[in-house]
């Protein structure tokens, strides 16, 4: 069984060799981005523009343009606009609302563009989302702690902005696993804006007035702040809270040991996308139609975990890599294809 | 206003001088030109009927805003919460159209009830600012606060959506023409007949020298009140276009927009001091910060330089319409 699917995989990637091989591709691709406010942004854009680059192997020729600007939901939707003026195959965003793009991804569909959103799910039914669950993702932090605590103890959680959507589907997916676990214990949530010093200031409190805390659940960045918090209150061994991907954090976690594990919400997210889309301009059909998630637009990425057991392979990674840099994975062009008929 | 009819064969020079007194705007536009010249140059595409209708699209809404920023600067005032005015017009209308059912009828009711929210916002700063004589600009910083965080408690989270029929509509065509198109027109007939008004000329005289207004007998206090009113109608007309265009609502939308409004007008222009300038020449510095974004992309500036170059060139836009205007008048 298996066997036969690698082999209809290596013929299909064949067959498409062949076929670009005979008639050289060109596809313009348009990348969007309306946030820069962190580095792993900034490192998304870097990786979609290496995987275009490395489509020039398989014969195809990928060209990426590029609006990366901190801008409002209109300046994201005046992005758009320029794509379609500038004639893309297609767009990938990483989109600043959930609603706002429906009218003007409508308008790229019928100039027969394709788009795809990434790192945030859309409404839109002209678009298709391909990136991590993000209910998924706070869900596989809090099974961590769970099996880390043996199923019992007093967990806090220190969460992000209220009412963004990927924060309220994290929110949802830790609820619902200690809902499974009756002896553990949410004593206290709070807000602290995926802002590392407010996760520290955030972590002091909780501290101060529940000294007996055995988990805490805490959001990236946040992360390496509330452990600077529990590691000043001495209490690195009797506490186990989850951690976070950038470099800094991973070398903090091995040197001082600490009890942690990650969900990985990889910037190569971005890649991913664009060689699915790639796949897509070239005419593929996926196996399975993306129908995923709440919009019912989705196909969903598997999502990484770092924990004690493969830290060492994380750490190798992002060697030599500067501190803010994040631990990263992402469809490969084979990888990508094996989702394909 | 005397003078609208040029003698019947000036000397060059003055009537150059003539032409850029009487009408503000000239540098501006000779700029749009140029830009639009850019545009075209760099994406060819980017002229065609669909890049002109997205661009009005897109832009629309801020077109409208500077009006409304431009009758309050008229009279020397300024309106830093027009931008949140937007945002809770926006969440207003969705909201009620969320409600009721979002059918013909009840999508006119919504837009009723938007205006009537930006004309009550707009009083409210009038009131702040021309009754009790704060100083507009931190009266209207607080008032846009305030209006914010009524729009944060009406909808918490950006994300309802507006009904189909609303934004299919404004998204659409009527006889093949784009309906923002009809938009605009309409947008310019209200101007010329605003323009013939008295309020926009009190609202001017009220800008040049507010003690002398008074001396002569004008209702200063009323005039830049209503100066207020109508900047809270337009900024209401700005958010209809936003919900047309994003189809949902979200509470902090148009917070952004208000200092490129008040950009747009000085592009246009018009003096921030007051007493001087016209509201074709905001509709055109809306464009030019709209023709500046795009071409900043159609040039291929890198994404890293993308915000920098975009601010750039509207400081170079900012100083050549201010050296051409005052070349052309010396």
């Amino acid at each position: 069984m298996k066997k036969s699917h690698i082999l209809s995989a290596v013929a299909g990637a064949a067959l498409a060799f062949s076929t670009v091989s005979a008639f050289a591709q060109d596809f313009k691709i348009g990348l969007s981005n309306g946030w820069v406010g962190s580095e792993w942004r900034t490192q998304m854009i870097d990786e979609a523009k290496a995987a275009a680059e490395a489509w020039k192997e398989k014969g195809v020729n990928v060209t990426v343009e590029v609006q990366s600007a901190n801008v409002d939901v209109p300046g994201q939707i005046a992005h758009v606009r320029n794509f379609i003026s500038a004639g893309v195959d297609a767009i990938i965003i990483n989109p600043n609302s959930p609603t706002a793009f429906d009218p003007v991804f409508a308008q790229a569909k019928e100039a027969g563009i394709l788009v795809i959103a990434t790192d945030a799910e859309v409404s839109s039914p002209d678009a298709l989302y391909v990136g991590i669950d993000q209910k998924a993702w706070g869900a596989a932090g809090a099974e961590w702690l769970a099996r880390t605590l043996d199923g019992k103890g007093n967990v806090v959680a220190i969460n992000g902005v209220a009412g963004h959507p990927a924060n309220e589907m994290r929110v949802a997916g830790y609820k619902e696993v200690f809902a499974q676990h009756p002896d553990i214990k949410v004593v206290n949530e709070v807000n602290a804006n995926w802002d590392q010093a407010q996760g520290q200031q955030a972590m002091q409190n909780l501290l101060a007035t529940y000294p007996d805390i055995n988990g805490v659940w805490v959001q990236d960045g946040m992360a390496a702040g509330a452990w600077k918090s529990i590691m000043d209150a001495g209490k690195t061994d009797s506490i186990a809270a989850t951690g976070e991907i950038r470099k800094d954090f991973i070398d903090l976690w091995t040197k001082d040991k600490l009890n942690s594990g990650a969900s990985v919400n990889p910037p190569g997210v971005m890649a991913s996308a664009l060689n699915v889309a790639v796949l897509m301009l070239q005419g593929k059909e996926l196996k399975e139609p993306a129908e995923a998630g709440q919009y019912k637009n989705a196909m969903y990425l598997p999502i990484p975990f770092i924990d004690s057991s493969n830290l060492e392979e994380a750490a190798k990674q992002l060697e030599g890599k500067p501190g803010y840099y994040s631990y990263t994975s992402a469809l490969s062009i084979e990888d990508a294809e094996a989702l394909f008929k | 206003m005397a003078s609208i009819e040029a003698p019947a064969r000036p000397r060059s020079s003055s009537a150059v001088k003539r032409a850029f007194e009487r009408y503000p705007f000239l540098p501006a536009l000779i700029i749009l030109v140029v830009l639009i010249a850019l545009n075209g140059w760099f994406q060819p595409r980017s002229l065609s009927l669909a890049g002109m209708t997205g661009l009005i699209k897109t832009y629309l809404a801020l077109m409208l805003l500077a009006v409304a920023q431009t009758y309050v600067i008229y009279a020397g005032d300024i309106d830093l919460s027009a931008g949140a005015i937007v945002s809770l017009v926006n969440v207003v209308i969705v909201g009620v159209m969320a409600q009721w059912g979002g059918d013909g009828a009840t999508i006119v009711a919504a837009l009723a009830i938007g205006l009537a929210t930006g004309l009550a916002c707009g009083i409210v700063n009038g009131i702040v600012v021309a009754a009790l004589r704060l100083q507009a600009i931190v009266a209207t910083f607080a008032t846009s606060i305030f209006f914010t965080g009524l729009a944060l408690y009406i909808q918490p989270v950006a994300g309802t959506p507006a009904p189909t029929a609303f934004w299919r509509t404004y998204g659409g065509r009527i006889l093949e023409i784009p309906f923002v198109f009809y938009v605009a027109v309409l947008f310019a007939i209200l101007l010329v007949v605003l323009v013939r008004t008295r309020l926009s000329l009190r609202l001017l005289a009220v800008g040049d020298g507010q003690q002398e207004a008074y001396q002569s007998g004008l209702p200063v206090t009323a005039i830049r009140m209503g100066g207020y009113a109508l900047c809270g109608v337009f900024a209401a007309l700005a958010a209809f276009c936003i919900t047309g265009d994003t189809a949902s609502g979200d509470p902090l939308v148009g917070g952004k927009m208000t200092l490129f409004s008040i950009a747009a007008v000085v592009l246009g222009g018009s003096a921030l001091a007051g007493g001087y300038g016209t509201v074709v020449g905001s509709v055109i510095g809306a464009l030019i910060i709209g023709f500046i974004n795009s071409l900043v992309f159609f040039v291929g500036t890198p994404s890293e330089w993308q915000n920098l170059v975009q601010g750039v060139a509207i400081l170079l836009a900012l100083m050549a319409g201010v050296l051409v205007g005052r070349r052309a008048r010396a």
